[in-house]
């Protein structure tokens, strides 16, 4: 029999965890169809389809999943609900699957990814049976996806204490997975740092030692997934001597409209310069160089 | 300790009558116009939702006369933004230089709060309950008289007669402080109501409000649409309110038959009233209404997820469907224009079927 293909889009979730879904879905006998990394034609597909006023990135996940569409058998768009401290994503992670059902032909596959009711262990083996997978194959592919997805978080890690040794002036990007990774939604923002002589480094991959102790005085208590980790990184980044932090936020991002508030609080009491970047499909990557010249030139 | 409120259409009465049983000294915050909103978008971060910035305005007059606390409601249960209001609007107003407190008040932290104020203000548990009682039937009896203003304002022979009632009415009600002067009140204006002549035979359109609580309740937000769309003949109908909001929760299993009711578009809750948007506009499908108009803060997160399937719901049922973005760019003649447009596609589409 031939292998069934799955397609994910390279966008949105995908980003929150880029090794594992891929690796699952390999290890239960499927075929992946990754989109491939944004370019314009994506977007400008996705903007034209998504609802005008929706958040950039949602706009982006449209032209990804039109990319899909047609080639491959299913598509994956999980809905993911709370993680396992019981804080909620973003409310527009929600309601995807429902939303693409109504402009996508091809079947969706949707695990309902809620961890504080299920471990993901047990909501995959619900999901097994539905694509008809045995509970000891999707335990299988459970744990070695897992595997994979330490072992490459453990290269970001080694990564990051090279980073921080180094001599170079260190700067902060503080954003969210899906615009730090990918690198044409955020305009190589990355690659212009280093150019100009930085060392640009995300907030995620800034360890938190003891979550349980740095989480704890972290007020407004968020009830986002991504809020006080954020905030958690950006103490413990202050503390490695950092000479600027920039955060980039895309255009209607609800979340971030809170969140901003405490980001540049924090950094603007550490006296850290702090350039906040929106981005949407008509940034241009011009003006994102001047004003970036123009933030080192305000450093020490 | 002089307390004020966001500024909420009619039922600030409500809430004002509310805190001053408490014990309060309560400060009526500025009631929504143009020049509210600018100040208050000032202040706030641009990228926030419309309520508050608007809210920010409101507070500003009430604070310049003396208030310094303010009290905001929490939403824990929902997953939306409103949460993180009271955060937000202290942090604002701090930094601006107002020293003032903002009360927030929870499902959790509720009763405690409430006992603290019973305490400090020497309020006895009757008095509270009288307070509370009195809340909820000022409330009704503003939705009724909103609801009659909505009937009567595309019937009447003379024009503005329904409003001058609705005015009179809410200007007595903010001096009415007890039952028996709220049922005279009642009576009196049901009275008026009737007295006013109307056209039987007159064909009406019906329209369906559906939105985002705060902007479809608020006429001063959302440029008085019950008013406006009456005049141009069409009844308004809302089912959103403060009373239908709060008893979504109760009894439990109404959440449950909410979702039962919109699943076949939607198998979650989206935070805020989302769900019930779409439940709304299937009902008003079913009953035959003629139009929908949704109503959203710019870039409100529930609003914008379920619009798409509001979009195709009005596809599939032949429905028309206007939406509106509200937010401190809108400009009253855009939204007057809009209207106009969509009341012609209204007449036109009865007509043909009308035709057929």
């Amino acid at each position: 029999m031939e292998k069934k293909t799955i397609g994910i889009p390279r966008a949105l979730f995908y980003w929150k965890e880029p090794f594992f879904w891929p690796a699952f879905f390999e290890n239960l006998g499927f075929k992946i169809l990754l989109s491939p990394e944004s370019n314009r034609e994506i977007i400008e597909k996705g903007v034209k389809m998504a609802d005008s006023e929706s958040c950039f990135s949602i706009k982006v996940l449209y032209g990804h999943i039109l990319w899909l569409e047609g080639k491959v058998d299913f598509i994956f768009i999980p809905r993911l609900k709370k993680n396992e401290s019981k804080l909620e994503y973003c409310p527009k992670f929600f309601a995807l699957p429902d939303l693409f059902s109504l402009i996508v032909k091809t079947p969706i596959l949707s695990p309902w990814i809620d961890l504080g009711k299920n471990s993901l262990e047990n909501t995959l083996v619900k999901f097994g049976k539905k694509i008809g997978k045995e509970k000891k194959s999707v335990k299988e592919a459970v744990k070695s996806a897992f595997l994979k997805e330490k072992e490459e978080k453990l290269k970001i890690k080694e990564n990051y204490f090279k980073k921080i040794k180094s001599p170079k002036r260190k700067i902060i990007i503080a954003s969210h997975p899906y615009n730090l990774y990918d690198e044409y939604v955020n305009l190589r923002a990355k690659k212009k740092i280093n150019d100009l002589g930085g060392e640009a480094i995300f907030i995620d991959e800034v360890p938190i030692s003891q979550p349980l102790e740095d989480l704890k005085n972290i007020s407004p208590k968020f009830h986002w997934e991504f809020g006080q980790e954020m905030l958690a990184q950006i103490k413990n980044a202050i503390k490695i001597g950092i000479s600027g932090a920039i955060e980039i936020s895309a255009f209607q991002c609800g979340c971030d409209a809170v969140l901003k508030e405490f980001v540049e609080k924090e950094f603007k009491q550490a006296k850290i310069p702090f350039l906040y970047l929106l981005i949407d499909e008509h940034t241009a990557e011009a003006g994102l160089q001047t004003r970036l010249e123009a933030f080192f030139d305000t450093l020490h | 300790m002089k307390i004020t409120f966001a500024d909420w259409g009619n039922y600030t009465i409500a809430f004002g009558s509310l805190f001053q049983k408490l014990g309060f000294e309560f400060i009526f915050p500025e009631k929504t116009n143009p020049r509210v909103i600018e100040e208050g978008a000032k202040l706030s971060p641009e990228l926030f939702c419309f309520p508050l910035k608007v809210n920010i305005g409101n507070y500003l007059p009430a604070i310049k006369r003396g208030a310094d606390t303010i009290v905001m409601w929490e939403n824990i249960g929902g997953s939306c933004r409103m949460r993180y209001y009271w955060v937000i609007q202290e942090k604002v107003l701090r930094e601006a230089g107002f020293k003032v407190k903002v009360l927030n008040f929870n499902s959790q932290n509720l009763l405690s709060k409430i006992r603290e104020i019973q305490k400090s203000n020497q309020i006895s548990s009757w008095q509270l309950l009288g307070a509370v009682r009195f809340f909820f039937k000022e409330i009704n009896f503003i939705e009724k008289l909103e609801e009659k203003a909505q009937y009567f304002r595309p019937r009447e022979k003379e024009r503005g007669q329904a409003d001058q009632v609705l005015n009179e009415t809410l200007k007595k009600l903010t001096q009415t402080t007890n039952l028996k002067e709220l049922s005279e009140l009642k009576k009196e204006s049901w009275q008026k109501f009737s007295e006013i002549k109307i056209d039987g035979n007159k064909e009406v359109l019906k329209v369906g409000i559906i939105g985002e609580i705060y902007t479809v309740v608020d006429g001063g937000v959302n440029f008085d649409l019950d008013k406006k769309l009456g005049t141009m003949g069409l009844n308004v109908h809302r089912k959103l309110n403060l009373t239908q909001h709060l008893k979504g929760g109760f009894p439990p299993w109404n959440e449950w038959l909410l979702q039962r009711k919109v699943n076949s578009y939607l198998k979650t809750t989206v935070g805020g009233h989302g769900r019930q948007a779409i439940e709304e506009m299937l009902d008003y499908s079913k009953k035959g209404f003629d139009g929908v108009i949704h109503l959203l803060p710019f870039g409100c997160m529930p609003e914008i997820t379920v619009r798409p399937i509001l979009q195709k719901i009005s596809q599939e049922k032949e429905l028309p469907f206007l939406s509106i973005s509200l937010d401190e760019q809108t400009a009253e003649v855009g939204m007057q224009t809009r209207l106009e447009a969509f009341v012609d596609l209204m007449k036109s589409k009865q007509q043909l079927t009308a035709n057929s």
